[in-house]
């Protein structure tokens, strides 16, 4: 039963992602799509540090920037193909973000972020100063767009919107797939009480290293398929507005939760970008970061705890105090078993 | 040696604004136990504020008038801002971390405000004096003169202030322990909304001394922001005497790296350093630990 409401699942996705380019032509739109199922990928994945692994940290726009440029200098100074240049920017990423994570997740509370956060600064001051290789402060311009067996991705946009598709498909079933097995409950363990998953035998440092780690893969594909897709990188990747873009999506959206931000990702994307509203320019930031304090203020589940609350109450179950509160029950069954655990989700699920 | 004075003045002159910033985010760290990323914006807006009092073209009341207006406005807007995205986290579970996106989210809702509010375009602060004075082989700017003697001179008196006077006690107090301040009757409430005020008075001063040295414009707070946070973690967070030592330690890695490895390469070297500090000694060069 629950196999089959998977594959049906899978099938329902498969088919939306095969249907909806072809039903969504315009350019504009588009654009907007591919943009979209790019932030989407970036959004979820830092969910996993933050909202699962309770890792506050900064360190995926460094992958994500990191991973535009990558693959850009590969491609535009030493011409190789964009999908080896994608290929180097994961491998980079990853020894990178070991390189960074091996101290910093020795590190508690606000010292990650601190750290993390001058590990993307670093980032970005090295990208700046490089300038004969990376195009400094004006960015690096004419990065060659993605083709596969003879056919441009940037002639049509379709190529680039069924490969976001299949990178937040894939992402999405590997977190989700991570997230339901013993290891990544173990990163939830961590999150709601360190010392306890810890003298339950789970390595925490070496747990939060991992997730930082397989966190960064999809963050710097889509950073890298982003540059080829906009044809050019600069530092503004690095800068306040995607920081705070990223992260009102994981907290809009629900930290913590794994849809939650790629709903928030489409809302988000569609509420800053969109053309109808462009009259309202600052308005729209200023709407968002009001949201952001409202959501961390009451509803600490963001937009994916609300559509459940609704779901819920529409299926005419009973209702309970709070969908984080099930949700963590649920994962936490092996915690359970040892008893304390229980009380010790209280305080995470109000 | 000649490489000397123009090093020194750039480094005191940068030292000097680096510290005014800084000394706010450390104090807020120090008794709030809260990382405020909007003190970069609270420097903006103070700007902005002189400016609206100042410029000719609208209020033209003077520098003087600007000033004092920004430093009234910002003492508010800082109470203001504790009161609404701080005080309702306190208490609850990972609060700092909360308190990060909080203020993240008021900074980008106050570029985009002022953006909104004032437009793009480039504004620029009368200098509070004019002319120079030669200082060895360098041309001081009485700017760069005043901001040479009014930043420390400041943190000297806030120092002081906090030393002595019985408020400058309590939050003292506050800093050391928590509970024991409660204990003996110290309001823990109030005494963060005037912590939070005083570090956006510092960011005030330090917008109109920006604002007279460099161009206002929306996004003007952020590079200080990011050199703020290189000094309070470097010299300590929480830890006022090591947030001044940091400033001037910061000013003078960058202008000694300016002048003999290039503009360009001076973040990373900053940032280099920075995280062989974090990595070394968490806490900071002069900074406690805290748990």
């Amino acid at each position: 039963m629950k196999r089959l409401r998977f594959l049906l699942t899978l099938a329902a996705v498969g088919g939306v992602a095969v249907v909806l380019p072809l039903l969504i032509t315009g350019a504009y739109y588009q654009n907007l799509c591919i943009l979209t199922l790019l932030y989407a990928v970036v959004a979820s994945n830092w969910d996993l540090t933050i909202g699962y692994t309770g890792l506050f940290n900064f360190a995926h726009i460094a992958f994500f920037g990191l991973g535009a440029y990558t693959s850009g200098i590969l491609t535009v100074k030493y011409g190789i193909s964009p999908w080896l240049g994608i290929a180097a920017a994961i491998a980079l990423n990853v020894v990178v973000g070991a390189a960074m994570a091996f101290p910093a997740t020795r590190l508690r509370g606000i010292y990650v972020a601190l750290t993390t956060f001058a590990f993307t600064e670093l980032a970005s001051a090295l990208i700046v100063s490089r300038t004969s290789l990376t195009g400094g402060s004006a960015g690096l311009v004419l990065i060659p767009s993605i083709s596969f067996a003879g056919y441009d991705f940037g002639v049509h946009n379709n190529g680039y919107f069924y490969l976001g598709e299949i990178l937040l498909i894939v992402s999405t079933f590997l977190l989700r797939a991570l997230l339901k097995s013993d290891f990544g409950l173990s990163f939830v363990a961590i999150r709601e009480f360190e010392d306890y998953a810890a003298s339950r035998g789970v390595p925490v440092a070496r747990q939060r290293l991992v997730a930082l780690v397989v966190s960064a893969v999809f963050t710097s594909a889509a950073g890298a398929i982003y540059a080829h897709y906009l044809g050019v990188a600069s530092p503004d990747i690095f800068g306040f507005g995607f920081v705070t873009l990223f992260l009102s999506m994981v907290i809009l959206g629900g930290s913590g939760t794994l849809y939650g931000p790629i709903v928030a990702a489409v809302a988000l994307t569609f509420f800053t970008e969109w053309r109808e509203l462009a009259g309202y320019g600052d308005l729209r930031f200023m709407i968002v970061s009001g949201v952001i304090v409202a959501v961390l203020l009451f509803a600490r589940s963001g937009l994916w705890g609300a559509l459940e609350a609704i779901w819920r109450l529409a299926r005419g179950r009973r209702r309970t105090s709070d969908a984080a509160a099930e949700a963590v029950a649920e994962q936490n069954r092996v915690p359970t078993e040892a008893g304390p655990a229980a009380t010790v989700t209280e305080p995470q699920a109000r | 040696m000649n490489a000397l004075a123009p090093i020194l003045s750039a480094a005191l002159v940068s030292g000097s604004l680096y510290a005014l910033l800084a000394s706010g985010l450390s104090f807020v760290w120090g008794t709030v136990r809260i990382f405020n990323f909007a003190q970069g914006a609270l420097l903006m807006i103070g700007a902005y504020v002189a400016w609206y009092v100042t410029d000719p073209s609208r209020a033209g009341a003077g520098l003087g008038a600007g000033f004092t207006a920004a430093l009234f406005a910002l003492a508010f807007g800082g109470a203001v801002l504790y009161l609404a995205i701080v005080r309702p986290f306190i208490g609850r579970a990972n609060s700092d971390l909360m308190v990060i996106m909080t203020t993240l989210a008021a900074a980008t809702f106050f570029e985009n405000g002022a953006d909104w509010v004032a437009g793009p375009r480039y504004k620029n602060l009368p200098r509070l004096a004019t002319g120079n004075i030669q200082f060895s082989n360098t041309a001081v700017s009485m700017q760069e003169l005043i901001i040479i003697i009014l930043g420390p001179s400041l943190l000297l008196a806030f120092a002081v202030f906090l030393k002595r006077a019985k408020l400058g006690m309590a939050i003292r107090a506050v800093e050391q322990n928590r509970d024991a301040a409660f204990l003996v009757g110290i309001d823990i409430r109030n005494i963060y909304v005037i912590v939070f005020a005083v570090s956006a008075v510092l960011a005030a001063v330090a917008g109109v001394l920006y604002g007279g040295e460099y161009f206002i414009t929306p996004t003007m707070g952020d590079d200080p922001l990011l050199k703020a946070f290189i000094v309070v973690v470097f010299g300590g967070l929480g830890s006022l005497p090591g947030t001044v030592v940091g400033a001037y330690m910061i000013a003078l890695i960058e202008s000694v790296s300016r002048y003999y490895i290039g503009l360009y390469y001076t973040p990373p070297i900053l940032f280099g350093v920075l995280i062989a500090v974090m990595l070394v000694r968490p806490t900071g060069l002069l900074g406690r630990a805290y748990q």
